[in-house]
């Protein structure tokens, strides 16, 4: 590639990115105050870790930024064989975790692989729909395209991670309407699926979702049990008002109350301790950096890139409204990160991987200009 | 125009799309940017909600969170008897217990095999247990898979607990009474505060799941025993594990009660009840420094044992105690009322000779019973027996060889014969001087006040007029009057110490932990009997003279001058053939200058043959009974 091609690399975009990861340092460091209570005195130090993890990701996105993104075009079938591959191993050999199993270690590392399958998933959606430009208005190709993502959130569906799942059918639905699906078989697939809901959640609903959504609803029923998170997020966000009670000064936060702090519920450790300012400040970076994201895909030169690009932006922004709607009591529990900011390298790498696919696309964009 | 959604000018839009990238500024780029603004709009509204409008309310929850108040129990005071000899110790209860909602995932049969290693309860029957638990009561509440268990599996226990999520050892203090089943009655009971305690003592610092004193001396130096718990205001982690204390205040451990209680004495006196009296039927003895009011003993059939509410009490269990014949949790010395017989006859005769009715030289014949006639139909006449046909009589006599006929000439009179009786209404009043008709004053709970009869009382009762009848059996202790067995030995004992109406007791002193006496019970006279002391001194005398040559003569101890008056009130409906009596024997001794006054009640008996050869067996144990132990130990 030429040099002055680099011009166009949106530093802005690393920029967001590197001030969101930053910004989960200083909360991941709070929230491991009480298991670390002197500070960040080793590798396996969370911050560190993260660190270490977000240097990683960012050499990945060099090195994939530098690629033509159009190459993981070429390697869409095999990638997506990949995803369902890992997904099916998760699935029989997998970690347990809060009563689901999401992750497998490879060489010593664990990699949650619900992760890595959305973005390899992006990608082969991305090249299926541009590989069948016109034909998306057809219900056989609808319907294959809906198949493509359907296959992946069932496998994840069964970890069980319902909240995975749904970003699957966001991502699905946000990519096919860019590639130009028609929006009455949107609606009727719609319709089709509000019928089935109650079905739903009788037979595909495990006891684990159902007495989720149940306890949602009423917390209280058992307190210290399944609705104590519910609870103690609520709280600790509301508790922190305006200003926040400081950074490591949230006694919800300190003193354990708050479950997965670092992680799921960074959020809440946000909202205790950095108040709304701070969470507004959160939404500003993240909405700088979606429009960002946005612009990457209204560049693009081709449908592929449009797509990768529009299929990235769902993906964060259906992350962090549910990751932080979960927190704040508007969704019912379910394990999703908030991108770049909670603790976890899967996730963080995936981002950074993400990231160098939107650079490469910009990097590429009307280059018959030059 | 919408290119990707208008199929059919597929064509034109292919041509527009090679002329041009789609434009940075499309619908469907618009739609996802507004897509965010909404979402985070959403966001924000409820970030505004919790955090600006309901602030307030959420930072006061996140306090309670982290914020507790916990009690620092106090030790209960201990209970000795006049030696100092212990009568309960502070024990703890141990249970083994399973806390479901801390019982690992997947691991909980683990948990389950070692409560069976440690306690030996098989492992599916903790299983039934554990499930039917969290069924009734939600997982959070802890299971009891054993109660009472004993000190080494509680400690085996207690080093199992942190290694083992969900194993718990419950751990409540609870009293060990020494001296079960004696002294069950006088000591009582502490029990779990029940809802009305709660809502009454609640401002006195008791907690919802506390201990309170429910019977006995327990009950009565409640707030003495108790002490002060301390208090500390804790921050907690989510686990309720204490971080750091905040405030503290400590407890002031309860201090000690001595009692005037001779526990040896004690035992004695229920054994000696206890011989003479069959299963099942009441019966109660006291004996009690004539002087001071020390109570030294006091026992009251049948007995229960006072540990067993220190335990699980299952409300069967309880049920078999409360229900069972002579309700034995009821303490028969002073909290029911039984008509005093002949007992009453001391009073009455103190009152006629006060009231110059009677002086010692007084002689009435008794040829078996005398006769009233109808106040409107002189034809019809009522007879009222004596015992026996004791002949002529004089004031001596009258007392020691109880005569009814005597005592029916002292009380009612004999219009006929030109003699005056005292009348219901100076019987009365000598009643209530003497003690009767109004609760001693102990300091134990639930005593009766006993009832004192008189015209206006029956009146307002039944609404009849009062009968000669009546009086005649007002004067020989029968009727409507009723006393309790400590009532009795209160008023015979100002016969003994010259009248002195004294308040009985049971609290010598109250002592701290280290034998300091902080507070010493103070003698108390509730009053001074309106009777000449030479006139106190004769019937003295003639309880002296039933003792050695009257009807009281088994309450005789060789080597002790005794005084004493015997009773047997009939009760209950008359049957053909029998009536129930109740036997009773109040006296004192030495009768001169005595020391102490005894009182034996059966609730079934018969004065002269049951209660006199109990009472005679207490007072010679009293004043012989240790000096006899201690001669072995001298011959060695």
């Amino acid at each position: 590639m030429q040099r002055h091609a680099f011009r166009h690399f949106d530093y802005g975009l690393l920029l967001l990115a590197g001030g969101l990861v930053a910004y989960g340092g200083l909360l991941i460091y709070s929230a491991s105050l009480t298991a670390y209570p002197d500070g960040i005195a080793g590798l396996s130090h969370p911050v560190v870790k993260q660190a270490l993890f977000a240097a990683f990701g960012l050499t990945m996105m060099a090195i994939i930024a530098w690629m033509d993104y159009r190459v993981f075009g070429q390697m869409a079938p095999a990638l997506y064989v990949l995803a369902i591959l890992i997904l099916v191993v998760v699935l029989f050999l997998g970690e347990s975790t809060f009563g689901s199993r999401r992750w497998i270690t490879v060489g010593g590392t664990q990699i949650q692989a619900s992760e890595v399958a959305k973005l390899l998933t992006i990608i082969a959606l991305a090249h299926f729909l541009a590989d069948r430009q016109r034909q998306i208005t057809r219900v056989r190709v609808f319907l294959a395209s809906l198949a493509l993502a359907a296959l992946p959130a069932a496998l994840v569906m069964a970890e069980p991670d319902m909240g995975t799942a749904i970003i699957f059918g966001a991502i699905w639905v946000g990519m096919v309407l860019m590639a130009g699906a028609r929006v009455q078989h949107l609606l009727v697939l719609g319709g089709f699926l509000l019928a089935a809901i109650p079905f739903a959640a009788l037979a595909v609903l495990g006891d684990y979702q159902r007495d989720r959504i149940a306890l949602f609803f009423n917390p209280n029923s058992d307190p210290l049990g399944g609705g104590f998170n519910i609870l103690q997020g609520e709280i600790s966000v509301g508790s922190g008002g305006v200003f926040g009670k400081g950074l490591t000064n949230g006694s919800q936060t300190q003193l354990d109350f708050l479950q997965t702090p670092a992680t799921d519920y960074i959020f809440s450790v946000l909202g205790e301790e950095l108040g709304l300012i701070g969470a507004l400040v959160l939404l500003a970076l993240f909405t700088a950096l979606l429009f960002r994201t946005i612009r990457v895909a209204s560049l693009a030169r081709d449908q592929f890139g449009r797509l990768l690009a529009t299929g990235i932006a769902i993906m964060i922004l259906f992350q962090v409204f549910i990751n932080i709607a979960v927190n704040i009591r508007l969704l019912p529990v379910t394990g999703i990160p908030l991108p770049f900011v909670s603790q976890g390298g899967s996730s963080l790498i995936m981002l950074f991987v993400a990231l160098g696919l939107l650079q490469s696309v910009l990097l590429r964009h009307r280059q018959l200009e030059f | 125009m919408n290119p990707y959604l208008r199929p059919d000018h597929r064509e034109r839009a292919r041509q527009r799309d090679k002329r041009e990238p789609p434009g940075r500024y499309h619908p469907l780029f618009t739609a996802l940017r507004a897509l965010v603004i909404l979402l985070f709009g959403i966001l924000i509204v409820q970030l505004v909600r919790l955090q600006v409008i309901n602030s307030d309310d959420y930072a006061h929850r996140a306090e309670i969170n982290a914020l507790r108040e916990v009690q620092i129990p106090a030790a209960r005071g201990l209970i000795l008897d006049q030696d100092g000899r212990p009568l309960v110790r502070n024990a703890a209860r141990y249970s083994a217990a399973i806390l479901p909602g801390d019982l690992p995932d997947r691991g909980e049969m683990g948990v389950y095999r070692q409560m069976e290693r440690v306690t030996g309860v098989p492992m599916d029957e903790i299983e039934r247990m554990v499930l039917a638990g969290i069924e009734t009561n939600g997982a959070f509440d802890p299971v009891v898979i054993k109660p009472d268990i004993d000190e080494e599996t509680a400690l085996t226990l207690r080093e199992l607990e942190p290694v083992t999520p969900g194993l718990k050892l419950l751990v409540e203090p609870t009293r060990e009474y020494l001296a079960a089943p004696y002294l069950s009655h006088v000591l009582g009971y502490v029990g779990p505060i029940s809802q009305e305690e709660y809502e009454e003592l609640r401002g006195q610092g008791y907690l919802f799941q506390d201990y309170t004193g429910k019977s006995g001396v327990e009950l009565t130096y409640e707030s003495v025993l108790r002490g002060r718990p301390g208090k500390k205001l804790i921050e907690v982690d989510a686990l309720g594990r204490e971080l750091k204390v905040i405030s503290e205040r400590r407890p002031l451990d309860g201090t000690n009660l001595v009692l005037t209680i001779d526990l040896d004495l004690q035992k004695m006196v229920q054994e000696t009840l206890q011989e003479f009296t069959a299963e099942g039927d009441s019966a109660a003895a006291i004996v009690m420094d004539t002087d001071s009011g020390d109570i030294l003993a006091m026992v009251s059939l049948p007995g229960f044992d006072n540990n067993a509410f220190s335990g699980p009490l299952s409300n069967d269990d309880l049920a078999a105690i409360v229900e069972a014949p002579g309700k034995p949790l009821v303490n028969h010395a002073l909290a029911e009322r039984y008509a005093p017989g002949s007992t009453f006859k001391t009073i009455v005769g103190a009152a006629a000779l006060q009231e110059r009715i009677a002086y010692t030289g007084t002689t009435i014949t008794s040829r078996g019973y005398i006769t009233v006639e109808n106040e409107y139909d002189p034809n019809v006449v009522t007879p009222f027996y004596d015992w026996s046909a004791l002949g002529t009589l004089d004031f001596y006599d009258g007392i020691a060889m109880s005569s009814n006929v005597y005592f029916y000439y002292l009380a009612g009179g004999k219009a006929d014969e030109g003699f005056p009786g005292l009348g219901e209404a100076r019987i009365a009043k000598y009643a209530r001087a003497f003690g009767l008709g109004a609760a001693t004053g102990i300091d134990l709970p639930g005593e009766s006040a006993g009832l004192v009869p008189d015209a206006q009382w029956k009146e307002e009762t039944f609404g009849d007029p009062w009968f000669l009848g009546d009086t005649y059996n007002f004067g020989i202790g029968q009727g409507y009057l009723s006393a309790t067995p400590l009532q009795i030995i209160t008023a015979v004992s100002a016969i003994g110490n010259g009248g002195k109406v004294v308040r009985p007791h049971l609290l010598r002193e109250v002592q701290d932990s280290h034998g300091n006496v902080l507070q010493r019970f103070e003698k108390s006279v509730r009053g001074i009997v309106p009777v000449e002391p030479e006139y106190l001194q004769i019937v003295k005398e003639a309880m002296h003279e039933s003792v050695t040559r009257g009807v009281a003569q088994k309450a005789a101890v060789p080597g002790l001058e005794v005084a004493g008056k015997t009773g047997t009130a009939e009760f209950g409906p008359a049957r053909p053939g029998s009536q129930e009596t109740h036997g009773w024997f109040v006296g004192f001794a030495p009768y001169d200058e005595p020391e102490v006054a005894v009182v034996v009640f059966f609730q079934r008996g018969i004065g002269g043959s049951d209660a006199a050869p109990a009472g005679s067996k207490i007072l010679d144990y009293y004043f012989h009974g240790p000096r006899l132990a201690q001669k072995p130990e001298e011959g060695e």
